[in-house]
């Protein structure tokens, strides 16, 4: 706890509280706007974040992910197109909510459970990572290759959805292919860079989140054409009745208790806890017939599901330099840019910065309460920004920012490939963010395949001699086995 | 000697405009030794030069290769730029099979260095370096050394102590680690038998009673640093993680001792050494002909001991059941990519000869082919940007986006509201980010 009280000293110093703002202004900002969010915000801002002081930098972008986690609800209830992948659920109820005038309410329980959410999960955060750190020291090379096999079947299995589980294995492995480029990092040896120095360095994780979610991103929403949107006004008072509160307080807690494990798990992000806690409150309403038509319980549960499962997020990006998530591969990627290496160590030999960090959280999620109860009507007024012209300029930024990363028009060229990579797999309903997972886990994966095996000399069987990473690769491939079972079971689908 | 450096400077001002700049280029990404190096040197020469405007130049790549090969060829006979190198960038440049060597540059003074160390855990039965020469030359593969990068510093002295104890550089059972701080969670861990790094990234743990230094690899004692170097204990090898300064090639002889004499001024004022202490770096100043002698003798060193390695990499490979190669996974991956690709495309192709054929496919013949345009219009970008500028190609590209998501044609007064918002919003963000942030931008 006395590195908890460091981290609050670190927070509240002025500064860093003014980043902290920005970052949960612009995430709340990024997660109302549809089309851009938090990953790619934070991709675009890292070329012009090198001179910050990281604390600085950092505490902003936890801030852009808390953010944006908030202001997805609002268009989602507003909109019904979500703001963000991780509030598509809220959009079911909460979008007939305000049909039925009941926008205020909606708003409300979805602002007040993501703060109760995320307050108690960055709290499970601070009390789950010490114990994480001193297990992670116990992690050697193969421990880690296990576990990445394991965030890899999961991500993609999870993401990959029923039906297009083969789309998502698509996804990843091109992540790995473009992970491959570029000079190995245990021979010193070039790969796959056809003599062009322009590759020796890999392909910058950066550049791909800028290329897949704007450029991809804005080519899937203009190949389906303009969409008719109607923003609902914000009927009757932001708040909620006493009836209501009732509803609500305890699918919050269970959205808490689904959204920080599964977050924390190798599993992939906000979207899979979100569908878990709708159809869980769903099994355990007394009204189930009132869901898809306004049920508050449908709201209430999957909004502090998706904030609980961001501070999960941040339980082996930090403790592990595992991202399980693509804004968390970002995150990941910003750590580097800074030179700082997440993992156990990190707390060791930066306790300010790790705990300055988490601290920020706590205030965040107070700010955003402010930001997104009381001053909603303006993001609603963001909304009103014709859409043509959002795209336009996402795609400005977008180059602009890809440009900095290296100043090189050449990265551009990559860019623009990426994005249409990037939209050919969203045609295929392939999921994205298995790209990101591949590219960055990869080459981490590969060199500790092969450290563990230059350590043991050559013996495979170190992966299945020590306990911790045989129970890791037997999990894996039991998810393996259910995801091929269950295709050889539907009608139709070709073998794996 | 100071009179002398006043009639070089004077010398070397002939053109006095272009004396007032000098380019520090730094061939790595923000924030490493060489960017340090390089702003440290740009912030005491502001202070001892205040006519000078210095700027760092970071051009990152490929153990700076593509920063000294960039540097050789546009600063060429360009007696104001500068660039950071040291050991790293001599095997960077035969790893990488760099075209540009630093034989390529026009040599100028050794400034730092910092010594390595290994170092075993405290709870280790190796208690002094004689213990681990003796386990590793009797059983070199059950020794496992981790360290930085393969080819870096830690790589090296690895290979050389090896040759030193009699075995060849290949025999070495080295773990590369992302850098020293991944390495020191693997020997903490247990994971690799001895760990090599530069001293201080281990200094807190030894500090501590973690870890036991066995050496450093300085050439003499290091006042502060209670352990022995190799030679004190009888290996005679000494090898130091140096940075230095080159100028680029076809400078004059006068141009060149200018700089120098620079240089010189620059590393021993009293700015300087406080930097140096700051930073925990040695001072291993050496200028002139001193460094170009040492920098040819590190060249031949590197180069012999990365050519027996390479030659034994190339020979019969040990017998390992399955080995990894370094081509094995990349290879593999893209194979699996390729087949998946293929079932995935079949799969969907055969969704699709089903009659219930969405209608989306078909485009209605009024509608624009929206995304192709786009697609195209982001590949042309790049273009123009370089000749006409960031504000014209952003203003094109936002205005066919917007096109392309009406989907349609536009009319004249859409598309010049569109232009005039688009061009409103670039010339915004160039202002912001060229003034604000110092971000040039073309």
């Amino acid at each position: 706890m006395g590195d908890l009280w460091t981290g609050f000293v670190v927070a509240l110093q002025p500064l860093n509280l003014l980043w902290g703002f920005a970052g949960v202004t612009l995430g709340t900002a990024v997660g109302v706007l549809p089309g851009i969010g938090p990953a790619l915000t934070v991709a675009l801002l890292l070329p012009v974040t090198y001179g910050l002081d990281p604390t600085a930098a950092l505490i902003m972008f936890a801030g852009i992910y808390y953010g944006a986690m908030y202001g997805g609800s609002t268009t989602s209830i507003l909109l019904n197109t979500p703001g963000e992948s991780a509030t598509m659920v809220t959009a079911i109820d909460g979008h007939q909510m305000a049909r039925h005038g009941r926008a205020g309410a909606a708003l409300a329980t979805s602002a007040i459970g993501s703060f109760v959410a995320g307050t108690l999960a960055t709290l499970a955060l601070s009390l789950t990572a010490p114990l994480m750190v001193r297990m992670a020291l116990a992690f050697g090379s193969a421990e880690y290759f296990a576990l990445m096999m394991l965030a890899f079947v999961t991500v993609t299995t999870v993401l990959g959805g029923p039906g297009s589980r083969l789309a998502g294995w698509v996804s990843l492995m091109l992540g790995l292919v473009l992970g491959g480029v570029g000079i190995d990092g245990l021979s010193g040896q070039a790969r796959f860079t056809f003599g062009l120095p322009y590759l020796l360095d890999g392909i910058d994780p950066v550049i791909v989140a800028i290329g897949l979610f704007a450029v991809g991103e804005t080519l899937w929403v203009i190949s389906r054409g303009p969409e008719a949107d109607e923003v609902l006004p914000v009927n009757g008072a932001l708040w909620m009745s006493r009836e209501e509160w009732r509803r609500s307080w305890r699918p919050w807690l269970r959205g808490t208790a689904i959204g920080f494990p599964m977050g924390a798990l190798p599993a992939g992000g906000a979207e899979l806890p979100t569908l878990m806690s709708y159809a869980i409150e769903k099994r355990l309403s007394s009204r189930p017939e009132e869901f898809g038509h306004g049920a508050i319980e449908a709201v209430a549960g999957p909004e502090a599901a998706n904030n609980a499962s961001a501070a999960g997020t941040l339980v082996p990006l930090l403790t592990l330099g595992l991202p399980t998530s693509a804004t968390a591969a970002v995150l990941l990627a910003a750590f580097q840019q800074f030179g700082l290496q997440p993992g156990p160590l990190l707390f060791e030999h930066e306790p300010r910065l790790v705990w300055g960090v988490i601290a920020s959280l706590y205030l965040g999620n107070v700010m955003l309460l402010v930001l997104n109860l009381p001053l909603v009507g303006l993001w609603v007024k963001l909304l009103s920004i014709p859409r043509p012209w959002l795209y336009g300029g996402i795609l400005v930024v977008a180059s602009l920012g890809a440009f900095s990363v290296h100043r090189s028009a050449g990265d551009l060229v990559l860019v623009a490939l990426v994005g249409m990579a990037g939209f050919l797999l969203r045609r295929l309903n392939a999921p994205v963010a298995p790209v990101m997972i591949g590219l960055i886990l990869g080459p981490a994966a590969e060199q500790h395949l092969r450290r563990a095996l230059a350590i043991s000399q050559g013996d495979w069987t170190v992966f299945l001699t020590r306990p911790l990473s045989a129970a890791l690769l037997i999990v894996a491939a039991v998810i393996v086995g259910i995801g091929v079972s269950r295709r050889r079971a539907a009608p139709g689908r070709i073998e794996p | 000697m100071p009179g002398r450096v006043v009639v070089l400077l004077l010398l070397a001002a002939t053109p006095l405009r272009a004396q007032s700049s000098l380019t520090i280029v730094a061939p790595a990404a923000p924030g490493g030794g060489w960017d340090q190096t390089a702003r440290v040197m740009q912030r005491v020469l502001a202070e001892i030069e205040p006519a000078t405007s210095v700027q760092v130049d970071n051009i990152p790549g490929a153990a700076g290769t593509i920063g000294l090969a960039r540097f050789v060829q546009s600063e060429r006979g360009n007696p104001h730029a500068l660039l950071v190198t040291g050991l790293v960038m001599v095997s960077g440049v035969i790893i990488n099979l760099s075209p540009v060597s630093l034989s390529d540059a026009t040599p100028i003074a050794r400034l730092t260095g910092e010594t390595e160390v290994i170092v075993v855990p405290a709870t280790s039965p190796i208690q002094t370096l004689g213990d681990l020469l003796e386990v590793f030359t009797r059983d070199p593969g059950s020794v496992s050394w981790g360290g930085g990068s393969a080819g870096g510093t830690d790589d090296l002295l690895v290979r050389l102590l090896a040759e030193q104890a009699g075995l060849p550089a290949s025999r070495v059972n080295y773990i590369a680690f992302a850098g020293g701080g991944a390495a020191l969670a693997a020997v903490l861990g247990g994971q690799v038998t001895v760990a090599v790094s530069g001293y201080g990234e281990f200094a807190g743990q030894i500090a501590a009673g973690q870890l036991r230094p066995l050496a450093i690899s300085a050439a003499e004692h290091i006042p502060g640093i209670d352990t022995a170097t190799l030679r004190e204990l009888g290996v005679p090898l000494d090898l130091a993680n140096w940075r230095a300064i080159v100028a680029p090639p076809g400078l004059s002889d006068a141009e060149r001792d200018a700089l120098t004499a620079r240089v010189t001024r620059m590393a021993t004022s009293d700015a300087w050494r406080a930097a140096m202490a700051r930073n925990g770096w040695d001072d291993l100043f050496l200028p002139g002909t001193g460094f170009r002698q040492f920098l040819l003798s590190e060249q031949a060193r590197v180069e012999a001991v990365l050519q027996r390695l390479a030659l034994a990499e190339t020979g019969p490979r040990p017998q390992f059941a399955l080995s990894v190669t370094p081509a094995t996974i990349p290879n593999l991956m893209v194979a699996i990519f390729g087949a998946l690709a293929t079932a995935l495309w079949v799969s969907r192709r055969r969704d699709r000869t089903r009659p219930i054929d969405s209608p989306s496919v078909s485009t209605p013949k009024s509608r624009l082919p929206a995304p192709g345009i786009l697609a195209a219009a982001l590949l042309a970008q790049p273009l123009i940007m370089i000749t006409a500028g960031f504000v014209m190609s952003s203003t094109l590209l936002f205005m066919v986006t917007a096109s392309a998501w009406r989907g349609v044609w536009p009319a004249p007064p859409t598309l010049a509201k569109d232009g005039l918002v688009g061009g409103l919003f670039a010339g915004f963000i160039y202002l912001v980010f060229s003034a604000g942030l110092g971000v040039a931008l073309p």
